[in-house]
This record gives C-alpha cells, structure tokens and sequence, in this order.
C-alpha cells in the first residue's frame, strides 16, 4: 500500500512526468490551448497509459521466459499502437464530441514518450502488475495535471502583449519553465 | 533536389526543433553535457537517414491503410540496432542517455520525415532530407546544450573534453545549477527558438529589401 | 480489376505487416547475437572491477539476510566484505559496491550503474574531484550515517540531494547487512 502511495505522489507531483521527467512535450505543447481539449486529452492519455502498462507487462514475461529481451521497444511500440487504433474506434461510437475535439491528436497518443516512457520505466523498476498499472495511470493523472494547469496559463498568456520574436511557443516555453521551477518545490516529497 | 537548399531548410527555415517543434522530449531532458547532445544528434541523424532510405524504398509496397504500423516497426528496428550497438561499444553514451535511447522511436521528426517526405520521394532524395533534418536536429540540440552547461556547471564539452569533466569557464561557485533542471530546459528552448524567429524574421526583411532596391 | 473480399483484404494487410516485423525480428536476432557476448563481459568486468575497487583482493559470494531490502549480493574476501546494494535514487536504482571491513567499518564505495541527472546526482559516480571527494567521504564510517541536512556529517552533493541521500541509505544498508552476519 505505501508503494502504490508512493508512486502516485512521486508521478503526480515530485517526479511529474512532464515537468520533471520530460515525457510527453509534444502533446502538452500541441493541446494546451484550451482547458476541456487538454483535459479531455489528459484523460485519454491516462486511460491508454494504464492500459498499455497492463499489457506491455504481460508482453515482457513472454519477452523474458522467450529469452527475447532485444525485442522490447518493437513489441511495445507495437502493441502501443494497437491499444490507441482500439481507443479511437471506441470513442469515435461512444464519445463523438470527444473525438472530434480531439482530432489529429489521438492518434498522435501513439508517439507520445509518455506512453512508452511509462511501460520502459516499469520494466526498468521491475514493478509487478499492480505497480505497473498504478504507475501507468499515475503518470497519466501527472500528465493531465501538468497540462491543464498549463492550458489555464496559457489561455491568460496568449491575450498578454509580447515581444515578437517571442510570440506563440518561445513564451509558452518560458511559462512552462516557470511551471516546472515552482515543481521543483514538490521535490522532497518522496516517501518511498 | 537542391542540397544547398534543403541544407539551409534543415538547418534553420525547417529546422525540426526550433520551427516544426518535433523531438521535444529529447532535446529538453538531455540536453545537459555536450557528450549527450552530439550522441542523441548522431545517433537520431544515422536512424532518421536509415528509416527514410528503408521507407522510401519500400514505399509502393507498403499498404496505405498500414502504413504507420509499418514505418514504427522499421523505425524501433533501427532503434533497437543503434540501442543495441551502443549498449556494447560506448556504454557511457548508453548510460548517460538511458531510457531516451528507445524512446527515439516516438521521436515525432523520424515518424515525421517518414510521413511526409520518404513515403513520397526517390531513395536519394529520402537520404538526404533525412541526413539534413538530422544535421539540424543536432545542431539545435548542441546550441542548447552549449547554452545549459555553461550557465548550468560552468564547464564546456562535458563528457568529451578534458577527460570528462570539460573546460571550466565559470569558477564553481557561481552557476545556477537550475539550468541543468528541467527549468533551464524549458527556459534556454525558449530563448533559442524566439532567436532562431528573430534570425528567420531579420534575413527575410534583408532580402525583401534587397529586391526593393533591384 | 476483380474486388478483394473484406477478409481477403484484411488478411493481405496482416500478413505484409507480418511480415515486415518478421524481418526486422531476425535482423534484431543478428545484431543482437553480435552485440550480447560484448555487453555480457563488458558487464562482468564492470561488477568484478567494482568489488576490486571496494574490497582489494576480491572475493566470493556467499548467503546473507537483509531487512532492507536492499541487498542483493554479498562477497566475502580475506579483507572482509563487498556488497551490492540498489537504493532507489532520483532517476532511478543506484547500484552500488560497498566495501566493508570485518569490524564493521567501510572501506569504500563504487557506484556500478546509475540513471542521475548529468551535471548534478550523476557526480556520485563520476571520475571527477567532486565525485572522488563524495565517495571517499563513506571510507573509515561506520554505525549509521546520514546527510548534513538529516543532522548526519555526509555532504551531500551540491543541488544533489536526493542521489545523495540514497547512496548513504545504500552504504547504511550495506553497514547492517554485514552486522548481521555476525
């Protein structure tokens, strides 16, 4: 129980995977303009990060017992791929708002570092399947966190007047830093 | 095909990093000694031109319905190769990049290049646009790690230069050691690309002003 | 032209993507069966100089009990012990070579593999001054120790406290192993 405690603070807040660990930029600079897009994102990341943890857990034992360790990044990128084509197909009957609102960026879960930075992250540990899982899902709560904050001050950003050159991502950048410094401060916190 | 100009693209008007914003992950969390950036740049370079050689090859023989799947099992192949090929010759390098080595794969520049350009153009011409956007990955790559390790530990060329621990420049009491965290990260990104605008807005009023007084 | 049948068509694509994976699959086996005997022995020498490191003469490797949870090798040499400890650090396990003397006292520390920030935690293992000034800090302790900011008289790494603090729970972990080995 304080392992699962552990993780979901150390990937919510002290090791942030964004702000700290650097996964998933692409995305948090592509689907922070608005607050519901990213937090629609952000829980469809989460969804697919646990999912794929679960899986990709399953996945290596065979990779292990088969002696096939070098094929790792082939088969999890692989089944990556799978899970998200499956997610989107389920959304686009459930969800269609949300499909919509996303676009072009769910499929784009797929090269998203976070996904496969979370199942190499587990591997690397050797968590068993729970702690895959909550790392997984914690990750993406971390995620979601990090980017929702970040739409909020990106929308405030955007309406502010500044220079040229700066203008669109150099200053979400710089914001971003100023998000990440104040993150720093989390970087005590880790009881596990 | 013009390597001149596709060389000047890939360095600064299409430059993967600073303008079409790809491969972020990377450039931000390695970036913090010069032996990481020229590895990660070499090393994304080689599988970029490699990926984009086999791609562009294999391009009217691939499915379009499967065409993703298809360039992300040739593209981690590579990565793997280059993983595996590291891990034995300069484990250091292996090391020092850890888990970012095989998230190369989700590196959106190869799967990038891969969609836009070598799955539409000769084997050559792949070859190149792979080797350019390569050489301009890295060398906003080294820019920002330039910038980070001196303002972050004072030194220059950690990890080549003298025996690892690179020239000293500024004394060790006075860098801020938050240019190395994922702060400087974001922070020295930014200031780098809202030069590389500033640069690519002053040479194209230049040129206007050239053709203004033709 | 004649029109494929949906389950025709679906299994043309499968197959190509079959197969596409199935020759990336055997050049990976090719290359891996070229690189895997080079990164084995450059693994064994890397563990075997690190036990020389901490325990000058070597030593072999024998039961032991451990609370922490820490341990996962010891090796007894004539000098005393060498154990491998893994502390959870900042980025990731540290593994590391603690030496320890038949009394209990530390002879010295090696960090084999770590995944610390470059320029900050990863000074623990580095070649530099500044490494070699944090490890050689543990030789001579003995008991339990702990950081300067923990009321300990290890100093920390400098914006490293974290990695800091891990290799002193390491070097701790392996202090209390050999204890218990009486």
């Amino acid at each position: 129980m304080q392992a699962i405690i552990g993780i979901l603070i150390a990937a919510l807040l002290s090791q942030n995977f964004i702000l700290v660990k650097f996964y998933g930029i692409c995305p948090f600079m592509g689907v922070s303009k608005k607050i519901d897009t990213a937090l629609g994102m952000g829980m469809a990341v989460t969804f697919v990060m646990a999912l794929a943890s679960a899986v990709c857990y399953g996945l290596n034992l065979a990779l292990v017992a088969l002696k096939l360790e070098y094929m790792q990044t082939v088969v999890f990128i692989l089944a990556i791929a799978s899970i998200v084509q499956v997610v989107e197909m389920f959304l686009k009957k459930s969800v269609p708002a949300l499909y919509k609102a996303l676009g072009v960026f769910l499929p784009l879960i797929t090269t998203n570092c976070a996904v496969l930075g979370v199942v190499l992250v587990n591997v690397q540990n050797s968590y068993n399947f729970l702690l895959s899982t909550v790392n997984g899902a914690a990750g993406g709560l971390g995620f979601t966190l990090a980017i929702v904050l970040f739409a909020s001050v990106r929308e405030r950003v955007n309406k502010a007047d500044c220079p040229e050159c700066f203008k669109g991502f150099p200053i979400a950048l710089i914001s971003a830093g100023l998000l990440a410094l104040a993150f720093m401060g989390f970087s005590g916190l880790s009881i596990f | 095909m013009n390597f001149k100009k596709q060389f000047r693209e890939g360095l600064l008007t299409k430059n993967p990093v600073t303008v079409q914003l790809l491969g972020m992950c990377s450039t931000l969390a390695i970036t913090t000694s010069l032996f990481n950036g020229i590895g990660m740049g070499l090393a994304v370079t080689i599988i970029l031109t490699c990926s984009n050689i086999l791609i562009s090859a294999l391009r009217k023989v691939i499915p379009s319905q499967i065409r993703i799947a298809a360039y992300i099992t040739i593209i981690a192949g590579f990565v793997t190769i280059v993983d595996l090929l590291l891990q034995a010759f300069i484990p250091a390098l292996s090391e020092s990049l850890g888990v970012f080595i095989p998230l190369i794969v989700v590196n959106c520049i190869i799967l990038g290049r891969a969609e836009a350009f070598a799955s539409k153009n000769g084997v050559l011409a792949s070859a190149v646009d792979g080797l350019t956007q390569g050489i301009g990955y890295t060398v906003a790559l080294i820019i920002v790690c330039v910038i980070r390790e001196l303002l972050g530990s004072g030194t220059f060329g950690g990890g080549l230069l003298n025996g690892g621990e690179g020239i000293r420049i500024i004394p060790a009491q006075y860098p801020a050691m938050q240019m190395v965290m994922p702060v400087g990260g974001f922070l020295v990104l930014g200031f780098v690309i809202a030069g590389s605008q500033w640069l690519m807005k002053y040479l194209e009023k230049k040129s206007k002003k050239k053709e203004a007084a033709k | 032209m004649k029109t494929e049948s949906t389950v025709k068509y679906v299994a043309r694509l499968a197959l190509t993507l079959l197969l596409i994976t199935a020759v990336v699959a055997v050049a990976l086996a090719g290359v891996n069966a070229i690189t895997q005997p080079r990164i084995e022995t450059f693994n064994a020498q890397k563990l075997q100089s690190a036990i020389e490191e901490v325990l000058p003469g070597g030593g072999e490797s024998v039961a032991f009990t451990d609370d922490t949870g820490l341990v996962s090798t010891v090796y007894k040499g004539e000098n005393g012990y060498a154990v491998e400890v893994r502390p959870a650090g900042f980025g990731g396990t540290i593994t590391m070579m603690v030496g320890v003397s038949g009394d209990g006292k530390v002879l010295g520390i090696s960090v084999v593999s770590q995944a610390e920030t470059a320029g900050l935690g990863a000074v623990c293992a580095a070649t530099t001054s500044a490494g070699e000034a944090f490890r050689g800090q543990f030789a001579g302790t003995s008991g339990s120790l702990a950081v300067n900011k923990d009321g300990g008289e290890i100093d920390a790494i400098t914006g490293a406290t974290i990695t800091s603090r891990a290799v002193t729970t390491g070097v701790n972990a392996a202090l209390s192993c050999v204890a218990n080995m009486g």
